[in-house]
């Protein structure tokens, strides 16, 4: 299924994704992999109800989404893809979901994470798993909003960011 | 008397708050949170804070008294679900989403009349009612 936006965002469904980038991208389906929130039907309703009418909206867990964008149906679909965190959308990667790049969208500040942008703190395990979507040979680009300051992600900068730990 | 949140984008609900003070005097149990630099895990924790519980307590089990109503800017954003995974399922908890300064100038009037329902009923009337084109 073709993915017109894979974005790690630890609010997940949101004002940034619904009013943000969904009028720009004219997704016709958004999809959130999360493993906890798939398996919650009272979450899933909160979230589900975030979505504007006229896209569609399923909530499955890593390997369920890995699936679903590995399979060739559906193929007219354009979706955006959320996950919570790298170690998230790595594994989606690592499973066969074909992303060609993955957008640093809004990971907030938690005790243990180092600024690298003003909107995206990373812990050590955000770093392995960043590292290991390079690897893949996936890009990564930090961008909150359309329009916004677009920064490319290399793993130069990955090492420098290391370094502060 | 039931208190209530304004949680929002920025300084909306701090903003807001201060200007009903400046137009009634000051409230008690009128509060402000903003989103800004949080993840939404740590916007529920924040919330659950205010209501004064653990977040993992605020549920059906736990009726809460005096009751709260939070108030957010935008129906489908980040405070509206941190809130609703907060406290939606309490007794006790209502949430609005698409607050306005004439639903909180309503809410200080008549939170003390009325229960929850009913205030919500009034305030979100007041709401739609106080969004007008003027000048036609």
């Amino acid at each position: 299924m073709p993915v017109v936006l894979a974005r790690i965002d630890d609010r997940l469904i949101h004002g940034q994704v619904t009013a943000g980038w969904a009028p720009q991208l004219q997704p016709t389906r958004i999809i959130l992999a999360n493993n906890a929130i798939a398996t919650d039907s009272w979450q899933s309703r909160v979230y589900a109800s975030s979505v504007p009418p006229g896209i569609e909206v399923s909530i499955l867990s890593i390997a369920g989404a890995a699936s679903l964008l590995a399979s060739r149906e559906s193929a007219g679909e354009r979706s955006i893809l959320l996950t919570g965190s790298a170690g998230e959308m790595a594994e989606l990667v690592r499973l066969g979901a074909p992303l060609v790049c993955i957008n640093l969208g809004g990971v907030h500040f938690s005790p243990g994470k180092v600024e690298m942008l003003p909107w995206v703190y990373l812990d050590s395990q955000d770093l392995v798993a960043l590292r290991r979507l390079l690897e893949m040979g996936v890009e990564l680009s930090a961008q909150q909003v359309p329009g916004g300051r677009e920064v490319s992600i290399d793993s130069g900068n990955l090492l420098e960011l290391e370094e502060k730990f | 008397m039931i208190r209530a949140l304004v949680m929002t984008h920025g300084q909306i609900g701090t903003e807001l708050v201060k200007v009903v003070e400046m137009i009634l005097g000051p409230i008690e149990g009128l509060d402000a949170m903003s989103n800004h630099g949080l993840s939404g895990d740590d916007l529920r924790v924040e919330a659950a804070a205010w209501i004064g519980s653990d977040p993992g307590l605020v549920d059906e089990s736990n009726p809460l008294d005096p009751p709260v109503l939070i108030f957010v800017d935008d129906f489908g954003g980040s405070c509206g679900t941190a809130a609703q995974f907060c406290c939606a399922q309490c007794p006790g908890a209502a949430i609005v989403a698409g607050v306005n300064l004439a639903m909180l100038l309503g809410f200080v009037t008549w939170r003390e009349d009325n229960d929850l329902d009913e205030l919500v009923r009034q305030i979100v009337q007041k709401g739609r009612e106080s969004i007008v084109r003027l000048g036609m």
